[in-house]
């Protein structure tokens, strides 16, 4: 019932904020602040992290082909799990957890603290000016970062299946082009512009919402993240299927 | 005071939040070019009927007329218009903090004006002079003291020149002293530019010290509503405890 | 950079008084339970809903590959090793520290701010002890158990989407998987999430136990939490892998 309330809430406030994109002037430079800001903060920990899901799936691809004497498809294997599935899944997750984190506690402070009244009371509509450029400026991000994390991620995984694993690498990269076809590509922008959607209206719909004083601020961004990585989750699913099925 | 000379006009405003009723009927005109204290203690729906009057609540029954617009019932277009007529200084001032002192001053210039950046500076810097902070323009948010974020956020509130200007507990959280200067602050204004101050508050010295008529709201009613003079003489037993208990501390 | 150097210094001692006061009693054995039960209840349908959709994912794209070789048999192993080993300790840890952790940061950055840790330390109580402790140990445990519950979950998804939805037998499918799964990569999986926990609960409540700056600072150490944890077991996952289930070529 509360779950069927607050969907309801999240409708209104996706209704109230395209309405007020729509009638409202393009914020071109605040949303390459917000583009910046999202971009620029979230890469090193994205490099990192798209490292390490790199080689640990060149590992877990190696084990899982040892039984059947198939090493030489672990490219096959990173290709298809990593470029596919991993990378944008993993991106979005990422940038639910330190972009929209980020929005939603912002947003929960402004809220708190009657800024967003304040926005209203000087005539300025806060949907507008607090939602669209956060939302742009991620759907500019997003699929970009994936792409820089699906290099970074082969890249490793190759660089494991050379040195740690013993593989050869004209083997590694055959086997990988073969399975991930350049449209593949392109789907993964699908996949990454989808997830940067959600992310940014569910982060900044439970800040709008946000209760008063710090367990408040708190409550919205944790909120804002599970809800997120769920949501994304399930959607990735329906997109694989749609995309690949 | 006739009706035409009323900046805002409220009748029989009803708002409920679940089961605690907060307005519970209240009618006021409020007139132009003066300055009008509601007065009460802390939660008894003083700022809840000040969110009406910017129609950042919607009441459950009655009407809140600004000029020939009932906020009540008005439309988001409506409501933005009547709005950039209004001032507002928020209780904790509710100033941006990734912008400048100045920056948050010339912020409503930036939407509503086709101001240049060194004509909105010019402005910002004249608001802050009046509210004696002539230096201040590029001092980051955070580094404000409290007395100083709220005389930015009056700054903010009149920097468009707005009619009415609303105050949501100017003096909450302040030292006597930096009360004071503000309460003169806001005398100084209302002879220098002839607006229409709204003032909540629970200080009744600054109430008296400012006002020309004060209201006093308890549990939902408007229980007194006259000017200064007539108010601190009152017979309403609840407003003479209240000033009783306020003028010993 | 000495910055840097001081915090790391500052987390180390924190680390190690958590872990004193962990193998030392008095133990706060009840509050520990009833966060435990909090936390439990809070992540199960998160976890549920993330790993399961995964599972399904993992078994679309694992059937692309043995559609090729005609070993579709091998799939149910698959879905099963990936999600003991990887996919749910992985998954349920991050949804602990985005959902346990990062709730468990924001009270304790809230009773920072309202001076309550230090009107428990004033009443000469340990904080730590009081505060911090059952909190950790909540979530060291919880990850294991969310983990056990996520893994189900994963290979009930490839269930769905193999026999339901590719039509896949299901006999085979749990026949394969019982033959070819080991003992070894369930308790492999959850050593990982026991690490994982530890790694979770220390950074959640350093971040919370040190908060500054009002409202806002509360909403910052939660963000860190999330994003600081997550990185490093991401980080500590491939060197786990590595170690427990073994992979050096020849």
């Amino acid at each position: 019932m509360e779950v069927l309330a607050q969907v309801g809430a999240f409708g209104q406030f996706v209704a109230r904020f395209v309405r007020s994109s729509l009638t409202h002037p393009l914020p071109v430079r605040r949303t390459m602040e917000e583009a910046y800001r999202i971009g620029v903060r979230s890469l090193p920990i994205l490099l990192i992290i798209s490292t390490f899901v790199g080689t640990n799936l060149a590992v877990q691809g190696y084990n899982a082909f040892l039984p059947l004497g198939g090493q030489s498809m672990v490219g096959m294997f990173v290709a298809l799990a990593g470029v596919r599935e991993m990378a944008p899944i993993m991106v979005a997750s990422m940038v639910a957890a330190k972009a929209g984190t980020e929005m939603a506690s912002q947003i929960a402070v402004m809220r708190i603290q009657e800024q967003i009244d304040a926005l209203q009371v000087m005539a300025i509509d806060p949907y507008w000016y607090l939602v669209t450029p956060r939302l742009l400026g991620i759907l500019l991000v997003l699929p970009a970062l994936t792409m820089i994390s699906i290099f970074v991620l082969m890249a490793a995984a190759l660089g494991v299946s050379v040195a740690q694993l013993g593989l050869s690498s004209h083997e590694f990269l055959v086997n990988a082009s073969n399975a991930a076809r350049p449209i593949d590509l392109f789907f993964c922008t699908i996949k990454a512009s989808v997830f940067a959607v959600v992310i940014c209206l569910v982060s900044c719909f439970y800040g709008f919402r946000s209760g008063a004083g710090a367990t408040g601020v708190g409550r919205a961004t944790n909120l804002a993240v599970v809800v997120s990585a769920v949501v994304c989750a399930v959607l990735n699913y329906v997109l694989s299927e749609w995309l690949f099925g | 005071m006739t009706p035409e000379s009323a900046a805002i006009r409220i009748v029989d405003l009803h708002k409920r939040f679940g089961d605690l009723v907060v307005l519970d009927g209240v009618s006021m005109d409020i007139p132009k070019g003066r300055t009008t204290t509601i007065l009460g203690p802390s939660g008894t729906g003083k700022s809840v009927l000040l969110k009406h009057i910017v129609g950042l609540l919607r009441p459950d029954s009655g009407q809140v007329w600004v000029g020939d617009v009932d906020m009540a019932v008005a439309s988001e277009r409506q409501k933005l218009q009547v709005r950039k007529r209004f001032g507002m200084m928020f209780q904790g001032g509710a100033l941006f903090e990734d912008l400048t002192a100045g920056e948050n001053v010339s912020f409503p210039l930036r939407y509503h004006t086709r101001m240049t950046e060194a004509q909105r500076r010019e402005r910002a810097n004249e608001k802050l002079a009046l509210v004696e902070l002539p230096d201040v323009y590029d001092r980051p948010t955070s580094a404000l003291s409290g007395g100083m974020r709220k005389r930015v956020a009056l700054a903010r509130a009149i920097v468009l020149e707005p009619e009415v200007v609303l105050f949501d507990e100017p003096n909450s959280g302040l030292d006597p002293l930096t009360s004071t200067t503000i309460d003169e602050l806001i005398v100084r204004m209302k002879e220098r530019l002839g607006i229409t101050f709204v003032i909540i508050t629970h200080d009744i010295v600054q109430a008296v010290a400012v006002s020309d008529q004060i209201g006093m709201l308890w549990k939902g009613h408007l229980v007194a509503y006259a000017e200064t003079p007539a108010f601190v003489d009152s017979e309403v037993e609840i407003v003479r405890q209240f000033m009783a208990r306020n003028l010993h501390r | 950079m000495i910055e840097r150097l001081e915090a790391l210094g500052r987390f180390g001692r924190f680390a190690a008084a958590v872990g004193v006061r962990l193998v030392t009693p008095p133990w706060e054995l009840t509050a520990a339970l009833a966060q435990l039960g909090i936390l439990f209840r809070r992540c199960l349908l998160p976890v549920l809903a993330t790993t399961t959709p995964l599972g399904m994912v993992m078994a679309l794209q694992g059937l692309a590959i043995f559609d090729l070789y005609g070993a579709q048999r091998l799939l149910s192993p698959l879905v099963s090793v990936a999600t003991f080993r990887e996919l749910s300790p992985v998954l349920a840890s991050v949804l602990v520290a985005a959902q346990g952790g990062s709730s468990f940061a924001a009270e304790l950055g809230a009773m920072r701010i309202s001076e309550e840790i230090d009107a428990t330390e004033v009443m000469a109580i340990d904080a730590l002890r009081v505060h911090v402790v059952p909190r950790f140990a909540a979530i060291v445990l919880a990850c294991p158990l969310l983990n056990f519950v996520g893994s189900l979950g994963g290979i009930v998804g490839g269930w769905i989407s193999a026999v339901l939805m590719k039509g896949e037998p299901s006999g085979i499918y749990w026949t394969n998987l019982f033959l070819l799964t080991q003992f070894s990569d369930l308790w492999g999986g959850a050593i990982k999430a026991l690490v994982f926990g530890a790694i979770i609960g220390l950074t959640a409540c350093y971040q919370g136990f040190y908060a500054t700056g009002g409202a806002p600072g509360v909403g910052r150490a939660v963000n860190d939490t999330v994003v600081l944890a997550a990185t490093t077991f991401i980080v500590a996952n491939y060197f786990l892998t590595t170690a427990l289930f073994g992979a050096i070529g020849g």
